[in-house]
């Protein structure tokens, strides 16, 4: 249970950190993004990375997701007869 | 707006022809992609297809595509868009609700292919759009689904689909196909769906691949062509959502109204496409399709080298 609540802690703190990737893409132009952020350039600019920054809001949403299940209920399995 | 010499950018006839077209080869597993590259060019006609005009040109014909596959199975997506609000209610997927168990199997597969597009699709396109690099990936679609027809054969079959069904709760919710399909496992819907990123290079059949992915993990053919096209659902709407702006902004001036022409056509072409690919499959595999990949892929490949 303890390493449960610990991987849906991680999880949230990644989806966190993507989603906010994701909006500094969308966002922010080429020019303007971190330096060390995948598609960075250095001269002025105006182009924005929608797609990097929609696949990073996605996963995102599905490190969400995995805590989400992972704090949820847990379906008791009942051995059927025969 | 016309090109130089007083020319549409696309003729009305020629929307009308890639319309049909692209309804028909999206959803047949000969790749829609490979035909509109290779076609044109074996017709004559200089349409820029990489240009931004074709491209959102295309945006209209593939959102006619993702909504008849949605209107088609709509039935499906409701009971599928309910479990998924089950799922999330109960934070949990419960071995009785097989409509949830699909939804995230859906899930889980579209989100590999899905970055995979977002993040290299437009340097694939760049790279291979040559007619040429579509022949030859039409050519090894067509091994590809000979590939697929073979290796079925030593796939779990449907003895073990069986036992799985067998072994979960009943649901009361959901059709036996639905039933079928949720014996998927999560790793195998993964892998299913990541084979859908093959799709980006022209020539390589998104439909083909994943109902060869299907059989590969023991679907038989009717249930591989519906996960298929309730996979395809969501990343072709997708795509042309994200590319609608290109066909209501500038890139789209001067074909909008063939745009429209060509999206009745597909969507037409698409709603008797998957009526018969749904029958065909009842009964019938993917070799014909095969045969067709291979000798349309090296017949175009010799017009387009020699």
């Amino acid at each position: 249970m303890r390493n449960d609540r610990l991987l849906a802690a991680l999880a949230v703190l990644l989806g966190l950190v993507l989603v906010a990737i994701g909006v500094t893409y969308i966002a922010l132009d080429e020019h303007d993004i971190p330096s060390f952020f995948p598609g960075h350039v250095s001269h002025p600019a105006s182009h924005h990375h929608i797609k990097h920054g929609i696949a990073a809001i996605f996963l995102g949403l599905a490190c969400f997701a995995f805590a989400w299940f992972r704090t949820g209920p847990r379906e008791e399995r009942v051995a059927r007869p025969g | 707006m016309v090109a130089a010499g007083g020319q549409h950018l696309i003729s009305y006839f020629q929307a009308i022809v890639i319309g049909f077209l692209q309804g028909v080869t999206e959803l047949f597993p000969i790749s829609s992609l490979g035909h509109a590259v290779i076609l044109p060019k074996l017709l004559g006609w200089h349409l820029g297809q990489d240009k931004p005009y074709f491209l959102a040109f295309l945006v209209a014909t593939h959102l006619a595509t993702a909504t008849v596959l949605f209107i088609f199975f709509f039935p499906e997506w409701a009971r599928i868009l309910k479990g998924l609000g089950r799922s999330l209610r109960d934070r949990q997927i419960r071995d009785d609700d097989p409509d949830a168990r699909l939804a995230w199997l859906l899930i889980v597969g579209t989100i590999p292919a899905g970055l995979i597009g977002l993040l290299f699709e437009h340097k694939l396109r760049s790279l291979f759009a040559s007619p040429t690099a579509a022949a030859a990936f039409l050519t090894a679609n067509g091994l590809v689904l000979f590939a697929a027809e073979y290796l079925r054969r030593r796939a779990p079959g449907a003895e073990e689909r069986a036992q799985e069904l067998e072994r979960r709760p009943e649901s009361e919710t959901s059709s036996d196909a639905e039933k079928r399909l949720a014996t998927l496992g999560f790793r195998e819907a993964v892998g299913v769906g990541t084979a859908q990123a093959a799709a980006l290079f022209p020539g390589i059949s998104r439909a083909g691949i994943t109902i060869g992915g299907g059989l590969f993990v023991g679907l038989t053919h009717e249930d591989a062509a519906r996960y298929a096209f309730l996979l395809a659902t969501p990343i072709i709407g997708a795509a042309a959502l994200l590319k609608l702006p290109d066909l209501v902004g500038h890139n789209g001036d001067g074909v909008r109204g063939q745009a429209l022409v060509g999206a009745l056509c597909a969507g037409a072409a698409a709603w008797f496409a998957i009526k018969f690919l749904m029958r065909y499959f009842q009964t019938n595999t993917l070799t014909p399709f095969a045969v067709y990949c291979l000798f349309a892929g090296l017949g175009a490949l010799l017009v387009f080298v020699f």
